[in-house]
């Protein structure tokens, strides 16, 4: 069964996906201020320019600093909810595990503002650490999927034959279960890593104007001598972003291998 | 069914508590104070009793409100609409198409945008098809247009158009997964029975991924219908969504009672297109068994 | 090894019950494995025999009752001090360990030195056919050389128990039957108790000294396998355990050690007292397994009873051939299996037969 069709429509699909980013490296190189065609020449100026930026290093540190923070507490939180779902049946589990799920289906910026009227009401200052706390609310869920298929695909024997074999829970829990379900733990880290290092809502309402990368990038762009050097960012950060997302596929991919399952598709 | 053990039931709660105490403390009391807010007075940074109904009577009297929320309504199911139907052809040249060891390479290729800086997306768009931009030099330069097209001052169509290729990739996946389920074997059977290959499509493999295109819906209904970004960079902000509408209320004119009503309003009507689009599927689930 | 009432007893279960919430999982079970015995735990799926497995091995608490383990009362003992080691139904192999780790996981805090756990390991993979298999990456092995891994690595410990949990079910046939021999002699080579779960009651029969057949909860028969495949307890396990024909029957008196009964079809019989277990309440009928019953070819004799009878159904299964017949002119029908030996011809449906059978081969269940 071919379908020529079919596959000029898929082919033409991701080029449209991928025309914006297509142009990042174009122009990221273009020796000239004014993004536009026809290209007058190569330059790695916009990298020099960009890589003397200070405030952009002190957002890019920001952004490392929370993106860190949320991806180690987040995957934390989601291992302690994933672990309890799969494992035990408790009262109360369906709305507790609804309400670590909800920001998945609520629009962010509800997330963010009834976080921040609380925050403001109660006196707490923003700062890196708030949005840390808001993004965290948000990558949870994230992390929570990613464990709980990680979990579930572990057999509840593995854990007995353990006990049974001697160990004690913490042991089993350490020998058994922590290295099987690492690669789900090493996926859930970074996919929470990308998605606060993007995020953009809640940096800037819960960062009070503190120089984070998203939103540093935001303000730039509306400044178009700036624009080059935001390419030659974009750059970097896709970049970035796809090592990033083949180590994550790759490990999810081991993890399978390991105990012994099927490949059954992407993320999520 | 059976009760829980005692045991059981203590050590999952014990387990689940760091969780549960986080996402109580961080997100129910604030949508809860936000709740309460809503039924309040004030401005300007304060909040006072008694409890009133008088903000949502506002929100329903005012038609600029109203307005809005049909807007971004609007927006939303336009952009899910156009990426589902974008979306589907893919998803299923993929399923069908191509040798399952290609597959994930597929799936990634099409998964990397999604992954990669959305505001640097949104960004481009703006750069893309704003007043001198490149899409309005390349025109010019190629003698196809004669003035500035600056599409990106259309307003809503601008809009829908960034969103769509936004969250384009977003679509695929769970359309994808639905079509996987498939039994190859139903499909033959329907030919078998004489039907022709588009008719077998239409009978037997559309039905049978309705799931995974209600879930694509969804997944991709509710971050349009709640975008903040694309309103304020595309369309020169003249067209404001719930999400910027919001900023204005609580931030800009620091009403907390209205713009609290106008989130919980909001929330529900994000609430009410997800449960419909949820009923539609167990619809489709209950009839395909 | 064949039951002997002199053992020592290794398990004892008093009154056992065990709730899951509402849902009554085992009721009431009493009884005792003997040391060194080969015991299986048979029944259709549901009936609690893996729980009860399950509660020897400390994963399930009981609800009520005493398990006892030579001598100690496990109550409150977790399963990793109890004295009993477990091969699951899915072999449980560490999917991220060798074989030898796997094999030599329980010997973490053994005081040996490592070159003799490494022996000990050895010896484990030795004594089930695995010898020089230790460094393989645990999850490229084959199904039987997966549950030859659990035996090691369970075995290893010495346990004073070994629970297996219908480890052969995940087999193919073949496969199954060869393990079903290997796992004998292995009992027999190591001595130890060895408790196995199963729903196959063929594999229940060659593999045990006894079998407790299980129901809904309850051990419907504890017994040595001939006895619960000769005389079984009730219609139930007769009908669980092999092929039983039942003919209805009405008791016609009962003296001391004898019962009287007339079986529709096959006439008045005197049974023994011990061919009729005691009443479970059911309406009477009589119980005879198909190899019992014998058709007489032209100038044969039957050597105690014989009933005349058509044929209604021939199965053809090669070395054998099932006969289903209907029984002296009445509506009952027996089947009975016939060995195809040289010059005796397969007969057709719709002949008239006759049909030689043994009193003492009947069950009575009323």
């Amino acid at each position: 069964m071919k379908a020529p069709w079919l596959r000029g429509f898929t082919l033409f699909y991701l080029l449209f996906l991928y025309s914006p980013i297509l142009l990042l490296p174009i122009f990221a190189f273009n020796d000239s201020k004014v993004v536009s065609f026809p290209l007058s020449g190569f330059t790695t100026n916009w990298f020099v320019e960009m890589w003397a930026d200070k405030n952009l290093r002190i957002a890019a540190k920001n952004s490392l600093i929370i993106a860190l923070s949320v991806a180690t507490l987040s995957t934390i939180l989601g291992i302690f909810a994933a672990r309890a779902s799969v494992r035990y049946r408790f009262p109360g589990k369906a709305p507790l595990m609804g309400l670590i799920m909800l920001p998945l289906v609520l629009p962010e910026m509800i997330v963010a503002m009834s976080l921040l009227v609380v925050l403001l009401s109660i006196g707490v200052p923003l700062s890196l650490l708030t949005v840390i706390m808001g993004q965290v609310l948000i990558c949870t869920p994230f992390a929570v999927a990613i464990l709980t298929s990680a979990f579930q695909s572990l057999d509840r024997s593995l854990e007995e034959a353990a006990l049974d074999l001697g160990e004690t829970q913490w042991s089993t829990f350490r020998l058994i279960i922590l290295p099987l379900v690492m690669p789900g733990i090493l996926a859930s880290f970074l996919i929470c890593f990308t998605i606060s290092f993007d995020e953009f809502i809640i940096a800037n309402f819960l960062g009070s104007g503190r120089p984070i990368l998203s939103v540093y990038i935001f303000g730039q762009f509306r400044f178009p001598s700036k624009v080059p050097s935001m390419l030659a960012l974009g750059t970097v950060l896709v970049c970035f972003s796809i090592i990033l997302l083949g180590f994550a596929e790759y490990m999810r991919r081991r993890g399978i291998a390991k105990a012994g399952g099927k490949d059954a598709g992407g993320f999520l | 069914m059976a009760a829980t053990p005692r045991s059981e039931a203590r050590a999952g709660l014990k387990l689940i508590s760091p969780t549960a105490i986080y996402v109580i403390v961080l997100l129910a009391l604030p949508l809860a104070t936000v709740l309460v807010y809503s039924m309040m007075t004030g401005g300007r940074g304060n909040v006072s009793l008694p409890l009133t109904i008088a903000n949502y009577a506002e929100l329903w009297s005012k038609p600029v409100y109203g307005y809005i929320l049909l807007k971004s309504l609007l927006v939303a199911l336009s952009v899910t609409f156009i990426t589902v139907v974008l979306a589907y052809p893919v998803a299923y040249f993929v399923s069908f198409h191509v040798k399952p060891d290609r597959k994930s390479l597929w799936l990634f290729l099409i998964t990397i945008p999604f992954w990669t800086s959305y505001i640097i997306r949104v960004s481009l768009w703006f750069v893309i098809l704003g007043y001198d931009g490149i899409l309005d030099k390349a025109l010019m330069s190629l003698g196809i247009m004669n003035t500035q097209l600056n599409f990106s001052s259309y307003g809503i169509p601008a809009i829908i158009f960034v969103l769509a290729h936004a969250y384009a990739p977003f679509a695929v996946l769970p359309i994808f997964v639905s079509l996987e389920k498939v039994d190859r074997s139903l499909l033959e059977a329907g030919q078998d029975l004489g039907e022709s290959r588009w008719v077998t499509f239409l009978r037997v493999t559309l039905p049978l991924s309705m799931p995974g295109v209600i879930a694509a819906a969804l997944i991709v209904f509710i971050p349009t219908v709640g975008d903040y970004v694309t309103p304020k960079l595309v369309g020169d902000g003249r067209e404001p969504m719930i999400a910027n509408f919001i900023e204005t209320a609580l931030l800009k004119l620091r009403n907390y009672p209205q713009g609290s009503a106008f989130a919980v309003v909001s929330m529900l009507m994000v609430g009410i297109v997800s449960v419909v689009f949820v009923l539609l599927n167990r619809r489709f689930i209950g009839g395909s068994k | 090894m064949t039951y002997s009432d002199d053992r020592a007893t290794m398990i004892e279960f008093k009154d056992v019950h065990k709730y899951y919430g509402d849902y009554h999982a085992l009721r009431g079970i009493n009884g005792t494995i003997k040391a060194g015995e080969f015991f299986s735990l048979l029944g259709p799926s549901g009936c609690g025999k893996t729980t009860l497995l399950r509660t020897i091995a400390g994963f399930e608490d009981i609800s009520s009752g005493v398990i006892m383990i030579d001598g100690k009362d496990m109550a409150g003992v977790a399963a990793n001090a109890r004295p009993t080691n477990m091969v699951f139904q899915s072999y449980a192999i560490f999917p991220h360990m060798s074989v030898a780790e796997n094999v030599g996981f329980g010997l973490r805090k053994d005081p040996r030195s490592k070159e003799e756990k490494a022996r000990a390991v050895a010896e484990a993979l030795e004594m089930v056919g695995l010898k020089g298999y230790g460094n393989r990456a645990a999850h490229a092995l084959s199904g039987g050389q997966r549950q030859r891994v659990a035996l090691a690595r369970a075995l290893i410990l010495k346990p004073k128990v070994l629970l297996l949990d219908e480890p052969l079910s995940a087999l193919d046939k073949k496969m199954r039957e060869h393990m079903q021999v290997e796992l004998i002699k292995l009992q027999r080579q190591v001595g130890i108790t060895f408790i196995l779960v199963t729903h196959d009651q063929e594999e229940a029969l060659v593999m045990s000294d006894r079998i407790a057949v299980m129901f809904e909860g309850e051990i419907a028969q504890l017994a040595d396998p001939e006895t619960l495949y000769r005389r079984p307890a009730t219609k139930k396990v007769a009908d669980f355990i092999g092929t039983m024909n039942f003919v209805p029957a009405t008791i016609l008196s009962e003296t001391g050690n004898a019962v009287e009964v007339d079986a529709k079809g096959l006439g008045r019989v005197m049974l023994d007292i011990d061919q009729a277990p005691a009443k479970a309440g059911e309406s009477p009928v009589v119980g005879l397994r198909p190899e019992t019953l014998t058709l007489l070819y032209d100038d044969q004799k039957a050597p105690e009873r014989e009933t005349d009878g058509v044929i209604d159904e021939v199965i053809y299964f090669g070395d054998m051939t099932y006969y289903d017949v209907y029984l002296g002119g009445t509506d009952v029908e027996v089947r009975l299996s016939m060995r195809n030996v040289p010059g005796r011809p397969v007969l057709d449906v719709g002949e008239k037969v006759r049909v030689a059978w043994s009193p003492s081969a009947l069950v009575l269940f009323r």
